[in-house]
Parts: C-alpha cells; structure tokens; sequence
C-alpha cells in the first residue's frame, strides 16, 4: 500500500538547497535575470517541493538550474508521464489504485524538480482533466495528495497556467473539509492559494464558490503547518481589492479569537502568516479595521515588533499597526492615548524600526510616525521629545528618497497644529524652531530640487512654514543660506502649474524688491 | 509653547496640514514590502545569497522608479529618481561665459546671450526691429522691447508676473562680493567689460523702467531667472557672435 505518512509531522514548504554548484550557475543566470525570472520571484504564488512527510526531491544540484537541452528532455519525460497517467485512470484491473499514484508520484517529481517545471509541457499533454479525475471523492489520500501537489505547482507560474486550474476548484476546495485528512486539505489549500495568488478574477472565482469558510476553519487549531499554509492561502484569497472578502473573513466565529492567539503565542512563521492576514483586513475592510482596534491586536503586535529579529514577521506587523493606525481615526484617538504605556510602547517599537538596518522598516515606520503625528498636539509633543527625532533628522539627510519623503512627513506634521474646522493650521513655534536649528532645511530643499512632484511639494511647503514661522524674520535668511532660492528658481521652467505658482509664490512674497537691502 | 496665529491666510498657497494618509493594500507605497515579503519566503527555498538579492531589488527597483523629466520640452527618461540631480546639471544649466547666469536650456541662454551681450542685438532694436523673441519654443512671435515680450509671457503663455527673463538689482552681500572678485578677473579685457557694463547700466535702465509699470505688487528684485553661478556647463552657442571684440 502506499506509504503511510504521520499526519501530525510538521512540514516544511520549502526547503534550503546547499549546492555549490547550483549557487554558482545562479549567481551566472543572476546577472543576466530575466524578466521571466524577475516576475516568477515576485509572484505571490509557491512553488511545492517537499512534501509532509520530507517525501520529494531535496532540490539539488543537478536538478536548479536547466539547460536548454535538459529542458527539452524534461519537456518529453513530462509528456510521457501524463501519458502513463491517462493508461493507469483508463486501467481497471488489479492494482489498478497503485499504478495512478505511481503514476502521480512520477509526474508530481517532475513537476518539482525545478525553479521552472516543465508546466507548459503538462498543460499540452491534457494533464488537467486527469488531474480532476483524481481528486474525486472516496479516492485514496495519498493519490488525492498527489493530484493536488500536481495541481499546486501547475498553479505556480505564469497566469494562462494558473488559470487552467479552473476545473479542478471545485474538487479542491470540497477536500478543504473536517472529514480530509490534513496533508490533503493542506495540499489543496496550497494549491488555492496560488489560484488566488493569481488575480482579483480568480478570487471572485474562488469566493464564488466558497472557498472562504473551509479555509477560515482551517486557521482555528493552535499549530500544525495546515494552520500556516491556510492562513497564506487566506492573505491571497482576501487581498481584494474588494473589500467584502475581509469584511467575511472576519465575521467567521472564532476567527478573531484565533488571530489573537496566533498573535500571542505561535512560533515566527505562523505568526508571520497570520500577521499578512491582518494587514489585509486591516487594509481593506473598516469593519475589520474596528473589530481589531477594539480587541487587543495593538498590544500583541507592538509585543512581536519588539521582540522579534526576523525581517518576514517585522514586515506584516509593522504593516498591521500602520493601517490599524491609518484606518481608523479611534486608534490614535482612544487606544494611543499619549501617557499611556501602550503608547510609549508603539513610539518604542517603531523607533526600534527606524534603527534597523531595513529599508522598508525605516520607510513604513515613518509613515505610522507620521500618522500619529498628525494626531493631536500632545501626540506631536510625544514624537517631538521621543528618540526618534534625532533619527529622523539623520535619515532626511542620509536616506534613500522613498525614506526621506516619508521622514519629511513626520517632521513636517511635528510643526502644525491639528487642521481645524476651518482648514487653517498654525505653526507649532518650538517644533518648528528646534528642528530647523538642528538643521532639517536642507533636507526639504533637497526634496524641492527632485523630480518627485508629491516630494517637491512637501519641500514647498516646508519652506513656506519656515519663511513664515521662524522668529524675528530669519526665514528668508536661513532659505537663501542652503540655496532654497535656487531651488524654487528651477519651477520656472517647470511643467507643473502648481508647483511653478507655489514656487513663484513664495519668491514673490519672500525675496522682493525690499530682501537684503538693509543688509 | 508659543504659537504664530496666521494674519495673512491667502489662500492660493496650499499651506502644511497634518492628516493621516492610508493606502490601499495594492498602492504603490506597499510594493517594495510586498516585493520583499515573496522575495523573503522563495530565498529559504533558493538558497540567494545576500548579494542576489540585493541585485534583484535594485533591477525591481529600478523598472518602478523611472520618472521623466519635469522641465518643460525636455522629457528625457530618466531611470532612477536620484539621477534627476545630475541630469539637471548636465542639461539644464546652461551658463553664459559672460556673465555666469544659468538658463536650463540651451535657446534660453543663446536668447540671453543675444539680449544682454551683444551689440548689434541692442543696434536693431535701436533701430525699431523686432528682436525680443517669445521664450515659449514653437511661438516664434517677436518683440520691439523687452516688456512686450514679458506682457506677452504672461498674457499667452501664463508666465508669472514675477518672472524676469534678465535681472539684477540686489544680489546678497556674499553674492556680491563674488560677483567683484570674478569681474575682477575678467579685467583682462576692459573693452570688454565696459561695455558690457554699458549694456548692463542699459538693461537696468530698462528693467528699472519695467519694474516701476509692472502690474504685480512685489516682483521679486533680487531673484532673477538667470542668476550668477559658476556652475554648470560653460556654453557659448556658436551662433552668437562673442562680445570678446579687442579694438
């Protein structure tokens, strides 16, 4: 009979290839990285290549890299093997179920040997309908975990061959239920999960017809890699941009509570997993965004922002308390309340962030820092006299531009008073003086000169705060100091009327007739 | 804490408000940590090393940050944002070798150097020509003087009243100082540089003239479109006869 494997063994999804030789030829391809490769690597699909129970080629060696001619050789063995398939379905005699998992098995290897299978070569030989054939119910786990390990690589690559899996959804996600077993309903979650990974299209497909409810049920058990898998699956399937899969998903019962606990208590990767499930629902469904505000998603995830080290999990929970703080103006307003110690516990976090070495933690922190910035004054009293405004400073002048832009955000929103009924903004005095006698304008009229029209602008109107706000006349000065008027100098013969009005504006109003004479 | 209340609350300036920003979970904002998030999860499985994908991100990178040049009938692509700096001085800093003012284009500075440097240019115009030219490429229309043409820019094309193609009336004290020391080394040829000076008192003359008729309130004086600045390229356009006339 057909190997028994433990249903409780943990599995990895993917696995670490340790070829030397395989480095080697990738570092050769690496430099000439293809668009074809480029977009494989950015996809939101996974390829599968080991099974649960570590069944399935450590992929080695010989097998990463293909030639052309290796290719080709795939390509035929390919075919063969759904020929071999197609014969074992039509068999009916004894021993017929081995000879379809073996045949399965046959074409699953090959499915995953490399970075690259041979899909198309599947795709042509009529593999999907066999494959369907496969999954009906009251056969076999192991040929049920075969066909959808088949499917789920299929599934992985390019979008006409997602697409073909269309028929075989409705199998997949009757085998999501409590009566599978786990490797299958994970297998075909999987498999989901890069349908869904695909496009909005497929999602409507995959909502349409129920995919949403089997895998929320998958998320409730306390661990087990089914539990990882169905929640990546899930920030596939709820990614929109229609908001009414978040706002489903939420609702399920016991969902919220399982989001906490996963939150709380589970290893890294589930956690990450769970936490792009949050960044969803948090980007897309107010509902959800309430629902979580209310509960003690903040808490948790400002505790995993400050205990954890790894990138993956920083990345979607830094997400999560960004849209949770951008989402809904409660959060600010009744949970961050400045004095308390979750909030001093999120400024801690997020400078945390701003130290570290990652690009996109140092950019998405200073957009949550510049939310809360535009809270109400004692938030920017807050931020002002946290350890995070000599870092910012560093940054304006030091970061990468998607950093600074962000940066200047922050700072920027540190020198105005909440906007008002009546739209009209003052200067904060102190804020504004500190942060320029620490030298912050040269940032901004670096902003000014780049060809980034929403960067330029921001720079713009910094320099109006200071031209205005700065005690005893000294804005002008301190303008022409760092070149400001060179820099608004440029807008003249610049295609944008706003930006060319702004800059004339303040040339017009600031350095006139009347600048410099008393000098 | 003091605060400046505003008195003068004109509001053709989009003035500083702080509101929270969202973005949709497919906004452009997110792409790099949606990048990094599959490129996280496949390096496990491939094995990158730190340099791979350091190199991937930067190809992703730059197929989404490409942007164009702003200035405008300019247009050139430019791959990465942080190449704009260096675009702009090699292309749009024209510098006259007269009088060190920069133009962002090359007509711009040829038009200048026949308007402030050349002879025959204020002789014709003397004369009644019409040779203050439109500085809008493709409007071929031509002027007797000087505020013509500005009446011109700022009536068809929607130039600002503050803009003044030639002016200089109140450089900052260091400007001025080094605006001494480089004539200074310029005396070489003194023809030269009275007559050029001649030109300059002409043109002042002129634009003193134009600044007393002009409709705006405060155009800016000290703030001109060429301004004094060594840097950038040095470009005389060959089509200009140089002023460089030893008698």
């Amino acid at each position: 009979m057909a190997d028994d494997f433990p249903a409780s063994h943990r599995r990895d999804p993917i696995k670490s290839s340790v070829g030397n030789v395989a480095a080697q030829r990738r570092r050769q391809n690496a430099v000439t990285v293809g668009k074809e490769r480029r977009e494989s690597l950015v996809r939101a699909k996974r390829l599968c290549r080991v099974g649960p129970s570590g069944d399935g080629d450590v992929p080695g060696e010989e097998n990463d890299m293909v030639t052309d001619e290796e290719g080709f050789l795939l390509d035929a063995q390919t075919s063969s093997a759904v020929e071999d398939l197609k014969s074992a379905i039509a068999y009916q005699g004894k021993g017929a179920m081995q000879k379809r998992v073996n045949a399965l098995r046959e074409l699953r290897r090959l499915l995953s040997k490399s970075e690259f299978p041979p899909v198309e070569a599947a795709l042509k030989a009529g593999a999907i309908p066999l494959l369907v054939q496969c999954l009906s119910f009251g056969s076999p786990d192991e040929q049920l975990l075969e066909a959808a390990w088949c499917l789920t690589n299929i599934a992985a690559g390019k979008p006409e061959e997602t697409k073909a899996l269309l028929p075989a959804i409705p199998l997949l996600i009757a085998h999501l239920g409590e009566k599978s077993s786990l490797p299958v309903a994970e297998q075909c979650a999987w498999a989901l999960g890069n349908v869904a990974g695909e496009g909005e299209e497929l999602r409507n497909v995959l909502l349409s017809q129920g995919a949403l409810p089997p895998l929320a049920r998958m998320m409730l058990p306390n661990k087990g890699s089914t539990v990882r898998t169905a929640a990546w699956a899930l920030s596939n399937l709820i990614k929109g941009p229609d908001p009414k899969a978040a706002t489903e998903l939420i609702k399920v019962d016991g969902l919220l509570d399982a989001i906490l606990r996963h939150l709380r208590k589970s290893d890294e990767e589930l956690a990450t997993e769970v936490a792009w499930v949050v960044v969803y629902l948090s980007a897309l469904s107010n509902f959800a965004t309430s629902v979580l505000v209310k509960s003690d998603a903040i808490l948790l995830v400002v505790e995993r922002l400050a205990t954890s080290n790894s990138l993956q999990l920083l990345i979607p929970v830094l997400r999560s308390l960004g849209n949770l703080v951008a989402g809904d103006s409660h959060t600010t307003s009744t949970v961050l309340i400045p004095g308390h110690e979750i909030t001093d516990g999120v400024i801690k976090v997020l400078v945390k962030c701003l130290k570290s070495d990652h690009r996109v933690l140092k950019k998405e922190a200073s957009w949550v820092l510049s939310n809360i910035a535009a809270g109400s004054i004692e938030h920017k009293q807050l931020i002002y006299s946290s350890e995070a405004v000599p870092l910012l400073l560093r940054l304006l002048s030091t970061a990468p531009f998607d950093i600074r832009k962000e940066v200047a955000y922050v700072l920027g929103n540190l020198c105005v008073t909440p906007t008002g009924g009546d739209g009209k903004p003052n200067l904060i005095e102190e804020h504004l003086v500190s942060l320029v006698q620490r030298g912050c304008l040269s940032g901004f009229i670096d902003l000014v000169r780049s060809a980034d029209i929403e960067a330029a602008r921001l720079g713009l109107q910094f320099m109006e705060l200071v031209l205005r706000g700065m005690p005893n006349g000294d804005g002008p000065k301190l303008v022409e100091q760092e070149d400001g008027i060179d820099a608004m100098e440029r807008y003249q013969f610049h295609e944008n009327e706003d930006l060319r009005n702004m800059a004339n504006g303040l040339v017009d109003k600031y350095f006139g007739e009347n600048y410099g004479i008393d000098e | 804490m003091a605060m400046v209340v505003d008195y003068k609350h004109d509001s053709s300036f989009p003035y500083w408000t702080s509101i929270r920003r969202r973005f949709a979970p497919d906004s452009p904002f997110f792409s790099s940590g949606n990048i990094e998030r599959e490129l996280l999860a496949k390096q496990v499985a491939l094995d990158f090393t730190e340099d791979e994908r350091n190199q991937l991100e930067k190809m992703i990178d730059t197929d989404a940050r490409g942007v164009f040049c702003p200035i405008v009938g300019c247009g050139a692509r430019l791959t990465l944002l942080e190449d704009f700096e260096d675009h702009y001085n090699t292309r749009h800093t024209a510098s006259c070798s007269v009088c060190y003012r920069v133009y962002p284009t090359s007509r711009l500075l040829s038009i200048h150097v026949s308007e402030a440097h050349d002879s025959f240019f204020q002789a014709k115009v003397a004369r009644g020509y019409a040779m203050y030219e439109c500085l809008v490429e493709g409007c071929d229309l031509k002027f007797k003087n000087y505020k013509g043409r500005q009446q011109h820019l700022v009536d068809k094309h929607k130039f600002p009243t503050s803009f003044e193609f030639f002016k200089k009336a109140h450089p900052s004290k260091k400007q001025r100082l080094k605006n001494q020391r480089k004539r200074a080394v310029n005396k070489k040829d003194e023809e030269v540089s009275s007559k050029m000076e001649v030109e300059n008192e002409m043109m002042e003359g002129l634009v003193s003239a134009v600044s007393k008729l002009s409709t705006s309130d405060s155009s800016p004086s000290t703030v001109s479109f060429g301004r004094r600045n060594a840097r950038g390229l040095t470009f005389v356009p060959r089509s200009v006869q140089p002023p460089l006339q030893k008698k």
